[in-house]
C-alpha cells in the first residue's frame, strides 16, 4: 500500500533538491547587481502587490479568450501523436483537416486585428 | 487497490451541486458564474472517466476529451460576452443585469 | 466504405465547408458590400443544402461508426429547419441594414448554427448529440448579443449563455449517468439492449440520467419549468435573431427530443411519459396565461412559443407513431406561422423606427391592408381557429393523445387554446378597429414581402392542399417506428 507512493516521494525529493541547487547556484555563480525592479516579484502586466479586487485591463480577457481555444485543442494532438502508428493515413489527414479548420479561425482573428495589442 | 466507482460519483455529484448553486446563489460577479459552469462540466468529466474505468470502456474517456474542448470554446464565448457586457454597461455585477424583468 | 460515409453526411459537410469559406471571404472583404455578398452567398448555401437533403436517398443510413444517422425522420426535420433558417436569414438582411449592425459574421454564425441543428437531427449517439447541440448553441449565444453596443442585446446574450450553459451541463450530467449505468453512448446499442427483454426496466441511475436529459432538452425547447430565459432573451435580442430563435433551434430541439425518447428510450414510454405530460401541461398553461399581460410583441411571442411547444409535446406524450406524426405536422405549421409573424413584426415601422409594442399594431388595417390581412391570418392560425393551418396542427396532436386515452390532456389543450385565443384576437382587433395618431410606414423590402407572402399562403391554403406536408410527415414518423 504505502510503497505505491514511493515514486511520489522520489519526485518530491528531486523537485526540492533541484530547487535548492538552482537557488544556491544563482547565489554562487551569478553576478549580483540588484535594483528595485529586479527585486520585485514578477507578475506580467501588473504591480505585484496591490488590492486583488482591482479592475484590470479588458484586453487581458481578449488574450485569454484567444489563448484558451488554441491551447485546449492541443489536447487532441497528444492522443493523436501517440496513436498515429495505429490510425493510419485516414487518422493523419483527419488531424490535418482539424488543424486546417483551426487555421481558418486564426486567419479570421488575424484579419480582424484581434492580435494587435493597441 | 482501485477506488470504487461510488466515490467518483459522490465527488462528481458534490461538484455538480456546488456548480448549480454557484450559479443561482451567486450575487456578485459574472466571472464566478463562468467558473461555476466550468465546475459543472468538470463534475461530468469525473463521472465519465470514473465510469469509463469502471466499465473498461473507452467511450467515456473519449467523451471527456470532447467535453474538455467544448468547455474551452464555451468559456471563450462566455468571456467574450462578459467583455461586451462590460463595454456596454461598465460593470459586471450580477445585480446590474436586470434591464428586462424576467 | 469511407466514401459512402462522406456521401451520407454530404449536406452537413457542405454547409460546414461553406461556412469556413464564407468566414475567410468575409474577413478579407470587410465592408457593407462584403457583408451583403456573404449574406447572399449564405442564402445560396442554405438553398443548396436544402436541395442536397431533398435529393438524398430516403433509406436509413448510418455513418461515422454509428454516431450519425440519416433517415426519413432526420430528412424531414432537416428540410423544415433549413427552411426556417433560410426564411429568417432572408428577413434579417433589411433589418440589420436599418439597425446599422450589418456585419458579415451574422450570416456565418447562422450557417454554423444551422449546421449544428442539422447534425443534431442526425445524432445517433450521445457524443454526437452533445457536440452538435453545442455547435448549434454557441453561435446562438453570440447572435443574441449581436447588437453589442446596446444594453438589452448584451444582457440577452449573457442570460442566454449562462442558462444555456447550465442546461448543457445538466444534459451532460444525465448523459454521463446513462452511460455509466447502461454502458453505452450509442442510441442503437441502447435500443438493442432492451429490445428482447419483456418488461425491461431501466436501472435507477440511468432513469435519473433520463430526467436530467429531459431537463436539458426542455431548456433548449423553452418548455416549462425551464422557460424562464425565453421572454428576456426574445425581448433583448435583435428582432431578426429572435425570429431565428423562435423558428430553427426550437424545431431542431423538438426533433432531437422526439428521437431521444422514441429511439433509445422507446422501450420505457411509461417512465418518461409522465415527465413529458408534466412539461406539456405546464407549458400550455403558462403560455396561455403568461402572455395576457404582455405589452411587448416579442415577449408575447415568447410566451406564445412556450405554449406551442406544450401543444406539440402532447403528441410526444402519446408515445405512438401517430403522436410523432402530430408533432411533425404541428412543428412544420408552427414554423410558417412564426416566421410569418416575425416578418410582420420586422415590417412594422414608423418614421423608419422599428416598433415592438403591441399597441403599435393599431391602424395597420388602414395603412397597409395586405400586411394587415397577413397579420390576421397568422393570428387566427396561432390561435388555432379553423380553417387555418394552426387548427390542423392542434387537431392531429390532440387526436393522437385521445387515441391512447389521454383525453384529459387534450381537454387541457383545448381550454388553454381558448385562453390563448384572447391575446391573439386582441392583436387582430388592434389592427382593424383601432387607429393610431400617426400612420405606419408603407412599403417594405422584397425579401420581407416574399417571406411574409409565402408564409401567409401556406398558412391559409394548408386546408386546400394538405397533401405534401401530411404525406411526408407520415413517412418521416414511420421511419422512427419500423
Amino acid at each position: 500500500m504505502l510503497e505505491d507512493y514511493l515514486p511520489i516521494l522520489i519526485f518530491l525529493a528531486l523537485a526540492i533538491g533541484l530547487a535548492v541547487v538552482i537557488m544556491l547556484a544563482t547565489l554562487v555563480v551569478a553576478r549580483q547587481n540588484p535594483d528595485s525592479d529586479k527585486l520585485s516579484a514578477y507578475e506580467c502586466g501588473f504591480e505585484a502587490f496591490e488590492d486583488t479586487r482591482r479592475k484590470f485591463d479588458v484586453r487581458f480577457y481578449l488574450v485569454a479568450i484567444l489563448f484558451i481555444i488554441f491551447d485546449l485543442e492541443v489536447a487532441f494532438l497528444f492522443p493523436w501523436a501517440v496513436a498515429l502508428g495505429d490510425i493510419g493515413l485516414a487518422g493523419f489527414w483527419s488531424m490535418m483537416l482539424f488543424l486546417g479548420i483551426l487555421t481558418v479561425g486564426f486567419i479570421y482573428e488575424w484579419k480582424k486585428g484581434a492580435l494587435e495589442w493597441e | 487497490m482501485p477506488v470504487p466507482v461510488g466515490h467518483f460519483l459522490a465527488v462528481a455529484a458534490i461538484l455538480f451541486t456546488l456548480g448549480v448553486f454557484g450559479i443561482f446563489l451567486n450575487r456578485k460577479n459574472i466571472i464566478v458564474i463562468l467558473m461555476s459552469i466550468e465546475l459543472i462540466l468538470l463534475a461530468v468529466n469525473i463521472n465519465l472517466i470514473g465510469f469509463s474505468a469502471h466499465l473498461g470502456d473507452l467511450a467515456g474517456q473519449l467523451f471527456a476529451m470532447f467535453v474538455l474542448t467544448v468547455a474551452a470554446a464555451e468559456a471563450a464565448i462566455g468571456l467574450a460576452i462578459v467583455v461586451v457586457v462590460f463595454r456596454a454597461r461598465g460593470s459586471i455585477e450580477v445585480a446590474d443585469i436586470n434591464i428586462m424583468k424576467g | 466504405m469511407s466514401q459512402s460515409y462522406l456521401l451520407v453526411a454530404l449536406p452537413e459537410l457542405f454547409l460546414l465547408a461553406a461556412g469556413l469559406v464564407l468566414l475567410v471571404v468575409g474577413a478579407f472583404k470587410e465592408t457593407a458590400a462584403g457583408a451583403r455578398l456573404v449574406s447572399n452567398l449564405a442564402l445560396g448555401t442554405l438553398a443548396i443544402t436544402l436541395v442536397l437533403v431533398l435529393v438524398a436517398a430516403p433509406d436509413r443510413a448510418v455513418a461515422f461508426r454509428g454516431n450519425f444517422v440519416m433517415d426519413g425522420f432526420a430528412g424531414f426535420m432537416k428540410v423544415v429547419v433549413l427552411l426556417g433558417a433560410l426564411g429568417t436569414l432572408a428577413i434579417a438582411q433589411p433589418y440589420l441594414r436599418r439597425e446599422g449592425i450589418e456585419r458579415f459574421e451574422y450570416a456565418v454564425l447562422v450557417i454554423f448554427s444551422t449546421a449544428g441543428m442539422s447534425l443534431l437531427l442526425s445524432a445517433n449517439s450521445f457524443l454526437a448529440l452533445y457536440i452538435s447541440l453545442e455547435l448549434m448553441s454557441l453561435p446562438l449565444y453570440v447572435l443574441a448579443a449581436f447588437q453589442r453596443d446596446t444594453y438589452k442585446s448584451t444582457e440577452a446574450g449573457l442570460k442566454y449563455f449562462v442558462l444555456g450553459a447550465l442546461a448543457s451541463g445538466m444534459l451532460l450530467y444525465g448523459v454521463s449517468l446513462v452511460y455509466g449505468f447502461t454502458g453505452t453512448i450509442f442510441f442503437e446499442e441502447l435500443t438493442a439492449l432492451y429490445l428482447d427483454e419483456e418488461g425491461a426496466e431501466l436501472p435507477l441511475g440511468a432513469l435519473v440520467g433520463v430526467v436530467f436529459i429531459a431537463a436539458g432538452l426542455a431548456f433548449k425547447l423553452g418548455a416549462v419549468p425551464f422557460h424562464m430565459w425565453t421572454p428576456d432573451v426574445y425581448e433583448g435580442a435583435p428582432t431578426a435573431v429572435t425570429a431565428l430563435f423562435a423558428a430553427a433551434p426550437k424545431l431542431a430541439a423538438m426533433g432531437l427530443t422526439v428521437r431521444v425518447f422514441a429511439e433509445p428510450f422507446g422501450a420505457f414510454v411509461a417512465d418518461w411519459q409522465q415527465i413529458i405530460i408534466a412539461v406539456s401541461v405546464g407549458s400550455m398553461v403558462l403560455g396561455a396565461f403568461g402572455a395576457i399581460g404582455q405589452r411587448n410583441i416579442k415577449r408575447l411571442l415568447a410566451y406564445s412559443g412556450i405554449g406551442h411547444v406544450g401543444y406539440a409535446l402532447v403528441g410526444l406524450a402519446a408515445g405512438t407513431q401517430s403522436g410523432v406524426y402530430g408533432v411533425l405536422v404541428y412543428m412544420t405549421i408552427y414554423l410558417f406561422m412564426t416566421v410569418g409573424t416575425f416578418g410582420v413584426v420586422l415590417a412594422l415601422r414608423r418614421r423608419g423606427q422599428s416598433l415592438e409594442q403591441i399597441d403599435d399594431f393599431a391602424g395597420l388595417g388602414k395603412d397597409q391592408p395586405l400586411l394587415a390581412l397577413a397579420t390576421a391570418i397568422f393570428m387566427f392560425s396561432l390561435a388555432g381557429i379553423p380553417p387555418l393551418a394552426g387548427f390542423f396542427g392542434k387537431l392531429y396532436v390532440f387526436l393522437a393523445a385521445i387515441e391512447v386515452g389521454l383525453v384529459w390532456l387534450a381537454v387541457i389543450g383545448v381550454l388553454t387554446s381558448v385562453v390563448g385565443a384572447y391575446y391573439y384576437l386582441r392583436i387582430v382587433k388592434l389592427v382593424y378597429f383601432d387607429s393610431a395618431p400617426e400612420a405606419l410606414d408603407r412599403g417594405m423590402e422584397p425579401e420581407l414581402r416574399g417571406v411574409i407572402a409565402v408564409s401567409a399562403v401556406v398558412t391559409a391554403l394548408f386546408v386546400v392542399v394538405p397533401g405534401p406536408i401530411l404525406g411526408s410527415a407520415r413517412v418521416a414518423a414511420g421511419a422512427l417506428f419500423p
